[in-house]
């Protein structure tokens, strides 16, 4: 449906995003974790066709077979707009502060879908009620302030889900959330997608939600895809190094009593820190704080080595590992 | 026996809300609502609880930035709310915080040995420079970085800039209200690790707020459950997150997983 290949964004600074390619096929969900700066925005912008205008582009992508890479007329925007739909981690930033919610739903409904305004209030008020808001009727006459961070967060869902994409793109959608209302957001999305058959690119730091909400995850680390496959399984035994030491460095919910000597057990880090896009590496961008690392890596960039039939990962030491 | 560090005895705190008709009187919203809890030297004491459970607004009557309406705060064994204003300067270089954003709490246009040397001109210490270069090389950073301005800091060594804020005065007690909430996973456990590394050189207490469980079991030595600006339940980390009492303590649990 939607394809990147071999998709590059780079900045003066630095490059942001390196030949990533990724595939959206209708149905599926998908998730991308890495920390801060890792590139998971600009791959989600560049699926949109909205890398920064700023940035240097290479490489394609791909709309229901066509090459859409450099297209920015206006019939692209409208295509857009019903194909693809994204929300935000912070949900204020979607929604005018001194508008009624019901309003800011209706305008895509008007806009996009031509409907009377009659018919974009009935429909507003469905929406509100598929996304799960409490007391719909009234809830479409309030401001954003009288509502609670996770009634934001369904009102965003729901002016997404206004055209009916074949896409949503969540970038953080619940990073600024409690624990509790994080659950009930996920799982609203993941209800959603099935039942609308609608495609799911769930982005976060968070690896608990995004192994509630995807089956297929990508792990990226400076700009780079670094390991990909389902979740499940990406998530039990990771085989590249970066994700080894993501989920290492995860507290569990258990608790460890202090040792012996009265001091407290450390949580396993990775050293260092991810580098300025300008200091990274040329070739496996985890070079310089990788535990296994080989004379190899800091300047020649690791392919893709097929772990399993739905499983890849691009590293030198789990080349060799794998090919002995 | 002495006194434990940090004890709250029974404290509530209520906000006035607005007036929603000019003949009523206006509702009150009891944030934090008769909660109790001890915290011995030393020791690491973790709030957990949903959002609006009231666990920032305990930390601030324990940081004597608002009175209890009722029921004491007591560091040391003396009440806070008892203390002279001269008093209670005095007494502050004691407990220090870390809060959640190092972005808000340090000022962009001063230099980040100047937002660091500010609780000591708070108190009129002496020798600042020095007390800032050596709070700097605890937090693993170097004396010359007092030099540098917060942009020039990823998020993380922001986040150490706030914690050597919090120790320049040399406390007993850091209150850290979801100091690791906003970072990484892996910039996450680097903090949890060197807030433990301070703890064992220093001898801190701390009071440690996150609404991520399994944040508080790899720091906490005890956890309080907040809910509806209760303390519903206090104990050991491993007594409470092995066998909870409460139902409440149950759902968390299960929401992180565990
Ligand atoms: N200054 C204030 N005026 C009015 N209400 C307040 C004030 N400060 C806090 N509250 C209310 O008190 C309750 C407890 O808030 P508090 O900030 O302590 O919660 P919290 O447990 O820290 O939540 P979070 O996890 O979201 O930080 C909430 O209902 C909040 O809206
Ligand atoms: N407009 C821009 N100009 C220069 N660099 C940018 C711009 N936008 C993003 N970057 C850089 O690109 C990298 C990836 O950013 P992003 O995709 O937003 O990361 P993530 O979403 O994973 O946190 C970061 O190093 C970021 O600083
Ligand atoms: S390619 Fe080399 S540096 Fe990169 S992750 Fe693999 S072993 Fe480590
Ligand atoms: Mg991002
Ligand atoms: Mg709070």
């Amino acid at each position: 449906m939607i394809e990147l290949q071999d998709f590059s964004v780079s900045f003066k600074s630095g490059t942001a995003l390196r030949q990533a390619s990724l595939a959206i096929r209708p149905g599926d969900r998908t998730g991308i974790v890495g920390e801060s700066g890792s590139g998971k925005t600009m791959l989600a912008m560049s699926l949109m066709g909205m890398a920064p205008a700023a940035a240097d582009l290479s490489g394609k992508l791909v709309l229901d077979g066509r090459d859409m890479t450099g297209a920015d007329d206006r019939g692209w925007e409208a295509l857009r707009a019903r194909k693809v739909a994204m929300i935000f981690q912070e949900p204020m930033t979607a929604l005018n502060p001194l508008r009624r919610v019901g309003d800011t739903v209706m305008d895509p409904l008007r806009l996009h879908l031509g409907l009377s305004k009659a018919e974009a209030r009935a429909r507003a008020l469905a929406l509100f009620e598929e996304v799960g808001i409490p007391s719909p009727v009234e809830r479409l006459r309030q401001f954003p302030h009288e509502l609670s961070g996770g009634q934001r967060q369904r009102v965003v869902i729901a002016l997404a889900l206004a055209c009916d994409p074949e896409l949503l793109i969540a970038d953080e959608p619940t990073t600024a959330l409690d624990a509790n209302v994080a659950l009930r957001i996920i799982d609203l999305l993941v209800r959603l997608a099935e039942e609308r058959q609608m495609a799911l690119l769930f982005i976060s730091h968070d690896l608990a939600a995004v192994a509630r909400a995807t089956r297929d995850i990508v792990v990226m680390y400076g700009g780079d895809i670094v390991e990909r496959g389902p979740t499940a399984e990406v998530l039990t035994t990771p085989r590249h190094p970066y994700t080894q030491g993501l989920l290492g460095a995860r507290p569990n919910p258990v608790a460890e009593p202090r040792g012996a000597d009265g001091k407290r057990p450390r949580l396993p880090t990775i050293p260092g820190s991810v580098p300025t896009l300008q200091d990274l590496p040329s070739g496996c961008r985890f070079s310089g704080r990788c535990p296994v690392e080989l004379p190899v890596c800091a300047g020649t960039r690791p392919g893709s080595t097929l772990i399993s039939a739905t499983r890849l990962a691009n590293c030198h030491a789990l080349k060799q590992e794998v090919s002995a | 026996m002495s006194a434990p560090l940090l004890e709250a005895r029974a404290v509530t705190r209520r906000y006035r809300m607005p007036r929603e008709s000019l003949f009523r009187a206006p509702p009150v919203l009891t944030a934090v609502d008769s909660a109790s809890f001890i915290l011995e030297r030393g020791e690491t004491l973790g709030i957990v609880g949903e959002s609006g459970s009231g666990k920032s607004t305990l930390a601030r009557m324990v940081m004597a930035f608002e009175t209890p309406d009722a029921g004491q705060i007591l560091f040391d064994g003396q009440d806070l709310g008892q203390l002279s204003a001269g008093d209670l300067r005095r007494q502050r270089q004691r407990f220090q915080m870390v809060f959640q954003d190092p972005f808000g709490s340090l000022d962009p246009r001063r230099s980040v040995g100047w937002s660091i040397a500010e609780p000591l001109r708070a108190i009129g210490a002496e020798n600042r420079a020095h007390r800032v270069a050596e709070a700097l090389e605890q937090v693993n950073l170097h004396a010359a970085d007092a030099e540098k301005y917060p942009h020039e800091f990823s998020g993380g060594q922001r986040q150490r800039i706030a914690i050597a804020r919090a120790i320049v005065t040399r406390p007993e007690l850091i209150v850290a209200d979801e100091a690791v909430s906003a970072l990484d996973v892996s910039v996450q456990a680097q903090i949890l690790n060197l807030l433990m590394d301070l703890q064992d050189e220093l001898g801190l207490a701390m009071l440690f707020i996150s609404h991520d469980l399994a944040v508080v079991a790899s720091i906490c030595d005890q956890i309080l459950v907040m809910q509806h600006g209760k303390s519903i339940e206090q104990g050991r980390a491993t007594e409470v997150l092995n066998a909870p009492t409460q139902d409440y303590t149950k759902s968390l649990l299960i929401a992180a997983g565990a």
